[in-house]
């Protein structure tokens, strides 16, 4: 039994770790004016944390730990960037928000810390004790800050159908887990892979697999399981709203592929349709629900359940197909971090411009892009590419996706392909429909009254970021297939 | 031993579970419910552990962590509670409906 | 033999409180219930071996977590019946059918499935050791050490959020 600690592999947990008890110490400490500290510390901290991440990735050495229960390789790596960087934005976007409406601040940074420590740890999960904790970790402060509004009705509702459904959903993920201990005995990944070889007929099995994709599909919000993301979505504060779907998403999409692909493979004729059919259900069912909102975070709620079927779509069609899965799991991947990082952006604007107007509804954006030109941009910047369109990012992730399936081939992968095609033409509209009330659409005769004060500094740069994110993968899409490459890597060492 | 018998006890468990959190409207009982089919999980894993009898226990480690996660999980929930008793008056998931259920 | 009795009875005792949990009209009485559902539990514990796990599962969940239920049940009021009136009249007998169908399924598959993976431990005698506190501990402290650190996190977190979350200030606006 080795239970050497590599720490520098641990670092960038540590550095979260030392990070939120530093910033959960100074609340106390601080008087009300001076709370802001508490923002800086967070920020800093979660700067900090990329520095080892890079270290990390520079060695390019394999870490496992635990009896191969915790792996740092460069599919986690990758991973973690991710969770880090969009954490950053996230930070950035709460900074003013936050502050300007006399939440606890203290807390809320803690709870966000703690969260992005859960991401961290599920992306270098390799067994079933540890995923479960890690997601736990990460949803866990989420259901406390969705109710953060305290006294706002809405922003309770959000937190109590969250708290329901992810206890809930944890209880039939757990079930699932346990069944898949006691029929195989082995509680890792690559002892599953071994063990389930030849188990796809035992109905006991089958019952576990399903209890695990619904568990998961529930955190995922995949069709039929998302009725209560569009809720929990609009009631929280919006840069929670913006974690949510963004960082704590990823991090469930990644427990979910990670599961599938390493710990069942040999089962995928079990998981393979179950895996189609979310696809299938969650793009139609989001782009359709998406195509009637009026409300600006109800309709990217809507999106976000659309863009995870999306996501689905080529592994589900590799694994349905039998072949090149390793293509599909790589396109799903890049997928994710493309999306991530978009969406951020998208929620970005969507605090910027209902600073601006004072109002979520679409409507109430119209002429917004002659009022503010800069922002108008960057609305049509972050939805273009959400929805697609070249040379923004979002254009490489959907090449991606259709490549991966075409590789795969197959009547039930052309199926599927054939509603991806046609979803990403409905969704296209109702992006296009924001764009168009904010380009298009005359003002109101009265100009809406300016907020009082003009977008902070740290949104700025949270919007700046994501921008140059969005428009750079977009020019040179090698840096998204440098995370494709990744996860190949993880492919064949698993 | 006798796992399979506790396996039905399980399912048994787990089920009357999922009936509580379906059609009771208190949150308190929600949870409460939640409980019961967190519990039948654990007997799940203590049965399968006796049967397997791994090195290191993992059927039994698995199931303290439950316990520790379902803690604090219940410790979040009565406070989300807590918050919409002093806003509303009552702890009834059907007076949520702003948006919809 | 007599592990069979000792099944049946708290077998039939859990259940019973069970069912206490999801009928009582009382929420006090549904918190009873849970807690002998709890105790039964502790005592298949014992018989399948796992004494840490039946001693943490009275002291934590009997123990603390229940009074935690009893302590939120007696500051929202008892005495306020729940609100029963179904707005979806059919709902209640369809969640019924649908948990018949699990428990009919489970039972199925547990008792006709094909369970020949159990490595055969009928007759195996049970070493004495296996759920000791030593036998859980040190993996708990080796092989789970960051499992075991990230929940006392999540614990510190439920603390400290759960204060956060259900304190409210005379009037909001003023200190902090």
């Amino acid at each position: 039994m080795t239970w050497e600690i590599d720490y520098l592999a641990l670092a960038p947990e540590l550095v979260i770790v030392v990070t939120l008890l530093v910033v959960l110490a100074l609340d106390l400490f601080l008087t009300r004016p001076n709370k802001y500290w508490t923002a800086t510390a967070a920020v800093a901290g979660t700067a900090l944390a990329a520095i080892p991440l890079v270290i990390l990735a520079v060695e390019g050495e394999n870490v496992s730990m635990f009896e191969g229960s915790y792996v740092v390789d460069e599919f986690a790596l990758v991973l973690k960037g991710l969770f880090v960087v969009s954490a950053y934005l996230v930070l950035l976007l709460s900074h003013h928000y936050i502050e300007s409406e006399r939440f606890y601040q203290g807390e809320y940074y803690f709870l966000l810390l703690a969260s992005v420590l859960g991401s961290l740890v599920m992306a270098s999960a390799r067994d079933l004790i540890i995923l479960f904790i890690g997601l736990e970790l990460t949803t866990g402060p989420l259901f406390l800050l969705a109710g953060w509004r305290k006294g706002d009705a809405k922003s309770n509702e959000a937190s109590v159908k969250y708290f329901i459904l992810g206890v809930l959903s944890t209880a039939i993920l757990l079930w699932g887990m346990s069944m898949l201990y006691g029929l195989t005995g082995e509680i890792t990944f690559a002892g599953l892979a071994t063990a389930t070889a030849g188990l796809a007929d035992e109905p006991a099995m089958i019952v576990a697999v399903l209890f695990v994709i619904v568990g998961f599909a529930f955190k995922i919000s995949a069709a039929p399981f998302h009725f209560w993301a569009p809720d929990t979505y609009e009631g929280a504060p919006t840069p929670v709203t913006a974690y949510l779907s963004v960082n704590s998403k990823a991090a469930g999409f990644v427990a979910f592929l990670l599961v599938m692909y390493l710990a069942l493979p040999e089962l995928s004729e079990i998981w393979a349709p179950a895996l189609w059919i979310l696809a299938a259900a969650s793009m139609t069912l989001g782009n359709l629900s998406a195509l009637r909102q009026s409300n600006i975070v109800r309709l990217l709620a809507y999106s976000s359940i659309a863009q995870a079927g999306f996501m689905l779509v080529p592994f589900a069609a590799a694994a349905v197909a039998g072949t090149n899965i390793e293509e599909g799991f790589s396109a799903t991947v890049i997928y994710l971090v493309i999306y991530a990082l978009m969406n951020v952006g998208a929620f970005a604007t969507v605090i910027a411009g209902a600073n601006r107007t004072a109002t979520g509804d679409i409507d109430g954006w119209a002429g917004l892009g002659k009022i503010d030109a800069r922002l108008g941009v960057l609305i049509g910047i972050f939805f273009f590419s959400l929805a697609g369109i070249p040379p923004l990012a979002g254009w490489f992730a959907k090449f991606a996706m259709f490549r991966a399936v075409i590789l795969a081939g197959g009547t039930a992968t052309v199926v599927l392909a054939v509603i991806a095609a046609v979803n990403a033409v409905i969704a296209l509209y109702y992006y296009a429909r924001v764009i168009k009330a904010v380009w298009l659409d005359d003002a109101p005769a009265e100009v809406p009254a300016r907020a009082e004060t003009p977008p902070s500094v740290s949104l700025r740069l949270a919007l700046l970021i994501s921008a140059a994110l969005t428009i750079v993968i977009g020019f040179f899409p090698a840096i998204a297939t440098f995370v494709g490459d990744a996860s190949r890597i993880i492919a064949a060492g698993g | 031993m006798l796992v399979n018998q506790f396996l039905i006890l399980a399912a048994a468990l787990f089920s009357l579970g999922v009936y509580g959190l379906l059609v009771r409207r208190n949150i308190v009982l929600i949870l409460l419910s939640v409980e019961l089919m967190l519990n039948a999980v654990n007997i799940n894993l203590v049965a399968f552990e006796s049967m397997i009898r791994s090195a290191d226990a993992t059927g039994q480690i698995f199931t303290i962590f439950i316990i520790t996660v379902a803690a604090a999980e219940v410790g979040i929930g009565l406070a989300i509670v807590l918050m919409i008793f002093r806003n509303r008056r009552s702890a009834d998931v059907s007076d949520l409906n702003l948006m919809r259920w | 033999m007599v592990e069979t009795i000792i099944f049946v009875l708290m077998g039939l005792a859990a259940i019973a409180g069970a069912i206490t949990v999801v009928m009582a009209r009382n929420p006090v009485y549904s918190a009873i219930g849970l807690l002998g559902t709890l105790f039964a539990v502790a005592v298949l514990y014992v018989l399948q071996l796992a004494h840490f796990v039946a001693a943490v599962q009275v002291i934590v969940y009997a123990g603390a977590v229940l009074t935690l239920f009893l302590f939120v049940i007696m500051l929202i009021g008892v005495d306020k019946e729940e609100n029963r009136e179904e707005n979806l009249r059919f709902q209640r007998p369809v969640v019924g059918v649908l948990a018949g169908v699990i428990v009919v399924m489970a039972a199925a598959l547990t008792a006709f499935g094909d369970f020949d993976w159990v490595p055969a431990s009928g007759a195996v005698i049970p070493e004495v050791t296996n759920g000791t506190i030593q036998a859980v501990a040190e993996p708990l402290f080796t092989d789970w050490v960051l499992a075991f650190e990230a929940t006392a996190l999540l614990l510190t977190i439920a603390a400290a959020g759960a204060i956060a979350l259900a304190h409210y200030r005379r009037r909001e606006s003023t200190d902090g």
